[in-house]
């Protein structure tokens, strides 16, 4: 590959014949120039197909399989559909879906609605609010697993803080009707930041006119948040719940460390169950099963929510 | 957009910033508490920290901190998390800034498949793809090594440098290459010597976002890591293991030296934190 020239930023007067010369002498699958962009995307193409693609296609065959750690990659006994199906008939896995959605979707919808809040907030121009929008965003910059460890001193029945203030002993995190709940709570304290500073990116990029048109027209400060600021604010929302939706999904970090997915799997999530399966039980084939029905969820919910922004553009 | 902070009399602003500003404070000491109660706890000693009622005021100490860098353990593992992070960041760097290039400026076949595929990296859940990664590397010999905490890392990493360095490439007028490819630069003369000198303020805001999503990860390391290997949150992680035991002043500690790296780097590229955050969302 030729030219140093490049160094500085020419006239564009030059005579297009004397662009790339060597094109002319090699032929096309030779010519590295003319390959760039397919060069420059091969070793990301053979990386993603590396940790990604394989994995994902070896877990497929895997999940049909009876395969455990001691036997050849490929020396599994063919199980059909087996490993689904003891999969459906485990009440552990069967109660780990209805944790994982009831879960998913509490959390984000207590995010969001608390998130909305804090931007909506962070948005008045008032003195020292930068202080504030600093302030509330540092729970998302911490590192998952040192949080929620964070949270299980604060929650300890017996020197925990927070049992303290409200002079009570609740075992928080040991109780399988609290212990839901509880890394819930957590996980909005972590999250709602993370929703706000979206949110707070959309309300500060919407086009001023319109509000400031019906403030004149007399609208109370309610009908114009209601009547505007939201419509307009709904790419943001939708954005904000497409991912905070395929974050939760997939929560660990915070569970593994509070609950390991107890107490009597009152906090078993999907990704708990699949890795205990797997890096626990040892059991790979079904744990192959289960992220296979894990990857197929999220599937079919980015396409939900994929085709909920499509036709919301189409209109 | 502005906030309607015109609306009303006067008398009603006031009114309003007041209920405002309480909101906010309320908002701050519920978000707030816990961290500073954690950073106090990690300045006490053990009989403070175990007292009941809480001891409010007392002279801090750094016993804590002592002992945790005292011991090889943190540190070992801090180098660990150092080590993959940065190899995470600078492999996803080298392999996908060149992709984000030509992805930004080039047509060519399988442009959307490749596109769809990291979309699909970053959202499908990692313990999916954990599951086979683990037997296959097992196979391989590379369990128990920072190599595979590395190429396990890119699962998120690559698509992020993708998707944030296409949005800067995007930006950049096109002019500037076509002059030097009209001047008889090739194409990668033109991408290295022309392009991406203007574009560091992006690769230095994409190396943060990525370093901090690498240095907070739990699970990849969880699973691929041994005693020797294993990163900071793997080694919080057990701590916590069922009982929280007696040693709270050097666990907190332990916390507040893992979140402290991570609190700076996000404050320096806050400018980039959105574009961070919603990386991977389809273009709303």
């Amino acid at each position: 590959m030729g030219g140093s020239s490049a160094a500085a930023p020419a006239t564009a007067t030059a005579p297009a014949a004397r662009a790339r010369p060597a094109a002319r002498r090699l032929p096309p699958w030779l010519d590295l120039d003319r390959q760039f962009a397919r060069l420059a995307v091969l070793p990301t193409t053979v990386l993603m197909l590396l940790v990604f693609g394989i994995p994902l296609l070896f877990s497929l065959y895997l999940s049909f399989e009876g395969w455990s750690a001691d036997k050849p990659l490929f020396g599994g006994d063919f199980a059909g559909l087996d490993n689904y199906q003891d999969l459906l008939t485990d009440p552990a896995f069967v109660g780990s879906l209805g944790i994982t959605f009831a879960y998913t979707a509490a959390a984000v919808a207590a995010e969001l609605a608390l998130g909305l809040g804090i931007a909506l907030l962070l948005n008045i121009d008032l003195p020292a609010i930068n202080l504030f929008r600093t302030a509330l965003i540092i729970p998302m910059m911490i590192t998952p697993v040192v949080a929620a460890f964070c949270w299980k001193l604060l929650l300890d029945p017996d020197h925990g803080i927070v049992d303290y203030l409200i002079g009570s002993h609740i075992i928080w995190l040991g109780r399988p009707d609290t212990a839901l709940v509880s890394v819930a709570m957590v996980n909005l304290w972590q999250n709602a930041p993370y929703v706000a500073v979206l949110l707070l990116a959309g309300l500060r990029s919407l086009p001023s006119e319109p509000i400031e048109a019906a403030a004149i027209d007399g609208a109370s400060r309610l009908q114009v948040f209601w009547h505007i600021t939201l419509p307009l604010l709904r790419p943001y929302i939708v954005v904000a719940l497409l991912l905070r939706t395929i974050f939760e999904f997939r929560a660990f970090d915070n569970i593994y460390v509070m609950t390991s997915g107890g107490p009597a799997d009152a906090t078993m999530v999907l990704s708990m169950f699949t890795y205990l399966a797997s890096f626990v039980r040892f059991d790979l084939s079904l744990g192959a099963a289960a992220s296979w029905m894990m990857l197929l969820m999220s599937m079919a919910l980015c396409g939900f929510f994929i085709a909920v922004i499509r036709r919301r553009e189409a209109l | 957009m502005a906030a309607p902070a015109r609306v009303g009399s006067r008398r009603g602003r006031i009114a309003f910033a007041a209920a405002v500003y309480a909101a906010l404070i309320a908002l701050t000491v519920v978000f707030l508490f816990p961290l500073v109660w954690i950073i106090g706890l990690s300045l006490k000693t053990r009989l403070q920290i175990f007292a009941m009622p809480p001891v409010l005021l007392w002279r801090p100490t750094l016993q804590n901190y002592a002992a945790t860098l005292g011991s090889g353990d943190f540190l070992l593992c801090f180098w660990n998390s150092l080590v993959v992070a940065s190899g995470a960041v600078v492999l996803s760097l080298c392999v996908g800034v060149p992709a984000a290039y030509a992805i930004a400026r080039f047509p060519f076949r399988g442009r959307s498949l490749l596109f769809f595929g990291l979309l699909a990296m970053r959202m499908l859940p990692p313990i999916a793809v954990l599951v086979p990664m683990y037997i296959l590397f097992s196979k391989l010999g590379l369990t128990t090594t920072r190599f595979s905490v590395v190429l396990a890392y890119t699962t998120f990493s690559l698509p992020l440098v993708v998707w944030i360095m296409r949005g800067f490439f995007e930006d950049l007028p096109r002019e500037l290459e076509e002059s030097a490819w009209v001047d008889g630069a090739s194409r990668a003369a033109a991408f290295t010597h022309v392009v991406l000198p203007l574009i560091r303020p992006g690769l230095v805001a994409v190396c943060i976002l990525s370093l901090q999503l690498a240095w907070n990860d739990f699970l990849f390391a969880a699973v691929l890591t041994n005693n020797a290997t294993r990163t900071l949150p793997v080694l919080m992680a057990a701590f916590s293991g069922g009982d929280t035991g007696v040693d709270w002043g050097g666990m907190t500690a332990s916390g507040v030296l893992v979140i402290l790296p991570v609190i700076i780097f996000s404050f320096a590229a806050q400018r980039h934190l959105v574009a961070g955050l919603s990386s991977g969302a389809v273009k709303g």
